[in-house]
């Protein structure tokens, strides 16, 4: 009798449990993806405050409209990104990617390169890997001229935040950098976000 | 007996003389009236002698078969993007061509500054991915270095609202290759592939690769890979399966004529030697037919001639 009334207890826990559990694993990952969507929106308003400045900056310059005169196009970079440089003096590494944002951007980048589609997409950034000839860069570092930047595996972008056309995600190395096309600098970089 | 042996080698010697000064000097395609004429080009500009000989053999082939613009695949300047490397290796090998009022169409390849996309004769306009339409043709030229969501967004689109007989994609990465060196880009294929096949895309253009190749259909869709137009990596294609034809003997480019539902196309070493040539028929797709590239694949029938001597694996 009472081993009767035991399982039957067991039972009633386990079900419990059972209508339960999920619950609170849906709780849990509601409040993983508020977590996540606040780092993101941190991480979106910061590039979008550095567009804003850099479009700024460039309004003070002559306006680069498609070009048979290559020189123009030279001259406008350099100005562009001595500008960007002077302006973000002050800038440090963590400045767009916070250290919540570079964690966020390492789980991605880890689960991306471990999951199915891993090969391939270090297959891809291994085809030019600027750091056979680049040391380390650092913020507001030149993208050195005639280096090739390397290919981001698309699998990846579609992955991390959407970029404005200004700003693109380049890997060197094991470091993912933060690049402004146009004047080919280093804007922010996470140190080691491939594993 | 050892004269014998003798005459059947120089015999053997003339004829296949013979054979290259014909596909040197034959041209394999139609000149039909109205036809489109284009030019391939990738991974040339490295400002030495060999793009400037391929630069050559093309004013030269323009004489015969007058095409009217140019689609580069990418690589277009090679370390570095100062104004005296815009000079050395565009302006001043394809000056006759460019004078001639020949428009090249670039896409931007690994070694490319992304602001090359300002330089007004690289027809970009200041875009890293854009279309333009040739009579029954349209062109998509993309940025196989950055395939983002809107780019993959904009191509969708594009491609959806193309009315054109022909759609014709081009970019610097191979989808399929068969060379050593960086082979296919396998993970820009699972995204841009897909796309193609739905959207009834027929011929895809890419460089990167420093050979020439032609693989064999894939789900329908004809792939070139003409990366050796500057740069060369002899001896660097594997024989595999994919590959239809191939040339990594020396630089080459391709010279394309559209007309109507076929596609004719030739490769012409740095030489002048004919080393691949064929048609491409255009299949037309059923609308709302999902499964339309694998019946077709089983329904081309694709004529091309290769010159056996000239291709070497």
């Amino acid at each position: 009798m009472k081993h009767r009334i035991r399982v039957t207890r067991l039972l009633l826990w386990l079900s419990l449990f059972a209508f339960v559990a999920p619950g609170f694993a849906d709780q849990t990952q509601t409040l993983r993806d508020k977590e996540e969507a606040r780092d993101f929106k941190i991480f979106t308003d910061r590039v979008q405050a550095y567009v804003k400045m850099q479009k700024n900056l460039e309004a003070s310059l002559s306006t680069l409209k498609p070009t048979k005169d290559s020189a123009q196009i030279v001259e406008h970079q350099h100005a562009l990104a001595g500008k960007i440089a002077d302006a973000r003096r002050a800038a440090h590494q963590g400045d767009i990617f916070t250290h919540e944002v570079a964690e966020r951007f390492r789980k991605i980048i880890r689960s991306e390169f471990h999951g199915p589609e891993g090969r391939l997409a270090r297959q891809t950034i291994r085809q030019d890997d600027a750091s056979k000839v680049i040391v380390r860069l650092h913020v507001n570092d030149v993208f050195p001229e005639g280096i090739p930047l390397t290919t981001t595996p698309s699998t990846l972008l579609l992955k991390l935040p959407e970029l404005p056309q200004e700003l693109s995600y380049r890997f060197v190395g094991r470091d993912l950098t933060l690049i402004d096309t146009k004047a080919r600098l280093i804007v922010d970089l996470i140190p080691n976000a491939i594993p | 007996m050892s004269s014998i042996r003798c005459a059947t080698v120089v015999a053997c010697v003339a004829l296949a003389a013979i054979s290259l000064s014909l596909s040197a000097q034959e041209l394999a395609l139609p000149l039909k009236p109205d036809s489109v004429r284009f030019a391939v080009i990738g991974d040339m500009g490295t400002g030495e002698k060999p793009q400037y000989d391929v630069a050559e053999q093309m004013i030269s082939n323009r004489k015969k078969f007058p095409f009217e613009f140019v689609i580069a695949l990418g690589d277009d300047l090679y370390g570095g993007s100062n104004p005296s490397d815009y000079e050395s290796k565009f302006e001043r090998p394809y000056k006759l061509l460019l004078d001639a009022g020949v428009n090249f169409y670039a896409v931007l390849g690994n070694h490319d500054s992304p602001n090359e996309r300002f330089y007004k004769p690289f027809n970009m306009n200041g875009q890293k991915y854009y279309t333009y339409k040739k009579s029954n043709v349209r062109f998509f030229a993309l940025d196989s270095n950055y395939m983002n969501r809107q780019q993959l967004t904009w191509l969708e689109k594009e491609l959806q609202n193309s009315g054109s007989d022909w759609k014709i994609c081009y970019f610097h990465h191979p989808l399929y290759s068969s060379a050593a060196f960086h082979g296919s880009s396998t993970e820009l294929r699972l995204l841009l592939e897909p796309l193609f096949i739905k959207y009834g895309v027929q011929i895809v253009f890419a460089g990167h690769d420093h050979v020439y190749e032609r693989v064999k259909p894939q789900n329908g869709i004809y792939y070139f890979t003409e990366g050796a137009s500057g740069e060369l990596r002899k001896g660097n294609l594997r024989k595999k399966d994919l590959t239809a034809a191939g040339y990594d003997q020396d630089r080459s480019f391709m010279l394309v004529e559209i007309a109507g539902d076929e596609l004719y196309f030739q490769t012409i070493s740095r030489t002048g030697l004919t080393v691949d040539s064929g048609v491409i028929p255009r299949v037309a797709k059923t609308a709302g037919s999902s499964s339309w590239p694998a019946l077709r694949a089983g329904h081309v029938d694709l004529s091309c001639r290769t010159v056996a001597n000239a291709i070497a694996f």
